[in-house]
């Protein structure tokens, strides 16, 4: 006997984040998805964008990680309510992990919420997790083929922060093809060429981010 | 890799839909698997074993339908396939390419028996 499912392999997943997403927006909460490989620099630019908008902007962390907190413990010391998510071995974090994260957190005093999901180019990409953004972080010391090789990340992220610009000089990068090829995968993502060491375009970053936020808020 | 996680998603749906008859065996599983999905053929039949592994689907066969990513230019209408995912119409060279098909993931049937 033959039984029809037509039934998505994520539909589980994707349920439980229309749920944190019908949570953040009633929060009028603007959450984001940082993803990258691991030593990309995703806490780094994180610990500079907080410096940046903890100012003007009521921010939260859930840092993903499979084993430890040491970033959780980084962005501790710059005075933001954080949330360390330890996957246990699984190679991305998933809407329900977040969903039990979110208990902790009094998302109603927030209004940026940013996740930094597990250092992996791939695996995170198909977890939706209930964000507004997917931001992916590519350092130039990784190669300017990265983007060519992991496309879902690129197509799927609404902006990619090219980081580690400080290290231009000693790598054989091609910053304007490596550009072009991002926007040949997907023409809309915004580009910010950052240094998380030196803080250069970081400003930009945290400009369009802190934009976001207020037009989430409405 | 995450192939595992997303076998658990299968096997969750395969009980769902063959709660009503715990007496059958599971003889096959399809899946639709898109070419612009994370997924590689050959890690989902790895997981598959394991997973099936004493269970009523052990021994099934796994069938995956694989989509090609095709793309449809929104600037001259041309719709084809995409070449290492480089969004860019051969046609007019415009790089606003909507996708058609190629992202799909899903459980497609089951046989029983
Ligand atoms: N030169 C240089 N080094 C950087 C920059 N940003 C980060 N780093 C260094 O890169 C290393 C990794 O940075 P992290 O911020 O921990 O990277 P991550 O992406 O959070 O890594 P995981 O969480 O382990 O995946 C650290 O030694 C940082 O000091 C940068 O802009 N320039
Ligand atoms: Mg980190
Ligand atoms: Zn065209």
């Amino acid at each position: 006997m033959e039984i029809n499912v037509n039934t998505g392999i994520l539909s589980a997943n994707d349920r439980i984040a229309a749920e944190n997403k019908e949570q953040f927006s009633g929060h009028g909460l603007l959450v984001i998805n940082i993803m990258g490989s691991p030593g990309a620099g995703k806490t780094t630019v994180l610990e500079k964008t907080i410096d940046i908008l903890a100012g003007s902007l009521k921010l939260a962390v859930i840092e993903g990680d499979i084993y430890t907190s040491k970033d959780a413990r980084r962005i501790e010391k710059h005075g933001v309510p954080v949330k360390q998510i330890n996957t246990g071995g699984a190679c991305h974090l998933d809407a329900k992990m977040v969903a039990k994260a979110l208990k902790d957190f009094d998302l109603d005093a927030r209004q940026l919420l940013i996740i930094e999901n597990v250092g992996n180019l791939v695996c995170p990409v198909e977890f939706n997790l209930g964000e507004d953004l997917k931001i992916a972080v590519l350092s130039i010391t990784e190669g300017d083929d990265k983007p060519m090789k992991y496309p879902l990340l690129f197509r799927e992220s609404q902006a990619v922060i090219i980081n580690k610009v400080d290290l231009l000089d000693f790598t054989d990068v091609d910053m304007d093809s490596l550009k072009r090829d991002i926007r040949k995968i997907n023409s809309n993502i915004e580009i910010f060429e950052v240094s998380a060491r030196t803080g250069q375009g970081i400003g930009e970053w945290a400009a369009w981010l802190g934009q976001k936020v207020n037009e989430k808020k409405g | 890799m995450h192939e595992m996680a997303l076998m658990a998603g299968v096997f969750e749906i395969i009980s769902r839909y063959t709660a009503d008859f715990p007496e059958k065996r599971v003889t096959k599983v399809t899946l639709v698997v898109g070419e612009m999905t994370n997924a590689v053929p050959e890690a989902l039949e790895a997981a598959f074993e394991v997973y099936a592994n004493s269970t009523n689907v052990e021994g099934a066969e796994l069938v995956i339908k694989e989509i090609p990513l095709l793309a449809r230019c929104t600037e001259c209408g041309r719709e084809g396939r995409i070449e290492k995912h480089m969004f860019v119409c051969p046609a007019c060279s415009s790089l606003s390419m909507e996708i058609k098909s190629g992202r799909e993931l899903y459980v497609d049937s089951l046989e029983v028996d």
